[in-house]
């Protein structure tokens, strides 16, 4: 779709050529878009050929490879985003995983760290008191995911 | 003559066709072949929008670092060639959007004095181009140098194409005063 007035070719090119027969100096007369295109048009058309060429264009070939290069950057990086997303979440459920683990247990876990001091040894072999078996269960098996994901994260940064 | 219809004499995208039928990606000789066809024009045309010759090969690089991420062999090429005008002044605004040089400062011109006449019309016409908003310049760049009519200029600009017609009369307004003031305006011949 053009809204151009049909004239206006016509109308540039008499200005242009400085060519005017009386049904343009009519049609002149009355379409102001046409006033307005003929008093720019003989400017733009001087400012378009006023000399640029001299001006050396980037190579196309570095262009081309510049461009690759950018390409495999992004390639790249659209890859290894879901890699990074469940390497992130990773992280979040194993800190979860502890967090909660620590909450839930606390009492028993302070009470089995207590066992480390000389009394607590002691109290502790008289009472027969220790954590759970699936508490540690538990813990070997966020130890175990701790140690897979830092190790992943170590590798994949290789 | 259709605006975007520069000067390609051969059908380029038509040649990337396999037997199949269909398009195989841009490969780098076609891609030369297109640049060379092209990257002049559009260098004008950066150039005249942005007033910098370093600024203009800047936006004509990522013009075509778009153009090649964007697998050309799946459009024709007159698609091409307007994509490649839209990216440009998509380009060319983004920048002035950025550096804040829209139009209340002037696009940068050569701090020497011009010694040739040559450079001396080209620096003036330079500086009274450059006193419209770039938008104005694109649109008159776009209808009167690349002769596009205003559909394809509404797609470049991101316009409605009814806009056009009132967005180019304003600008042509703006540049015939601008032309008046500075003793430039053509003669009327009624």
């Amino acid at each position: 779709m053009s809204d151009t007035c049909r004239f206006e070719p016509q109308m540039l090119r008499a200005a242009q050529e400085d060519r005017w027969t009386d049904s343009l100096r009519a049609h002149l007369g009355e379409c102001d878009d046409c006033v307005a295109a003929i008093s720019v048009a003989p400017w733009m058309t001087q400012f378009s050929r006023i000399s640029d060429r001299e001006h050396i264009l980037p190579d196309p070939s570095v262009i081309w490879l510049k461009a690759k290069l950018l390409q495999n950057t992004v390639d790249v990086n659209r890859v290894t985003r879901p890699m990074d997303a469940v390497q992130l979440i990773s992280y979040i459920v194993v800190a979860g995983g502890w967090a909660g683990v620590l909450l839930w247990r606390w009492n028993e876990v302070e009470a089995w760290l207590r066992t480390f001091t000389p009394t607590g040894m002691v109290e502790s072999v008289a009472r027969a008191e220790s954590l759970s078996m699936s508490f540690f269960a538990l813990v070997l098996v966020l130890a175990s995911m701790t140690v897979m994901l830092a190790l992943h994260t170590i590798l994949a940064e290789e | 003559m259709n605006a975007f219809a520069m000067t390609i004499p051969a059908p380029l995208f038509e040649e990337a066709r396999s037997r199949t039928g269909k398009p195989s990606p841009m490969d780098e000789a076609r891609f030369e072949m297109f640049y060379r066809r092209n990257a002049g024009n559009l260098w004008s045309y950066l150039f005249r929008m942005t007033g910098d010759a370093a600024t203009a090969d800047d936006l004509l690089q990522k013009a075509f670092f778009r153009f090649i991420r964007a697998n050309p062999a799946l459009a024709g090429e007159e698609h091409m060639r307007r994509w490649m005008f839209r990216t440009a002044t998509n380009l060319a605004l983004d920048h002035f959007r950025e550096t804040k040089r829209e139009r209340s400062q002037e696009v940068e011109t050569p701090r020497q004095q011009p010694a040739e006449a040559r450079e001396l019309l080209r620096h003036d016409m330079m500086k009274t181009f450059a006193e419209l908003k770039p938008r104005e310049r694109a649109l008159l760049w776009l209808a009167h140098v690349e002769e596009a009519d205003h559909e394809d200029i509404s797609e470049a600009l991101g316009v409605k194409a009814k806009s056009v017609k009132v967005l180019l009369f304003r600008a042509r307004k703006r540049l015939g005063e601008l032309l008046t003031k500075k003793g430039l305006a053509p003669q009327a011949k009624r």
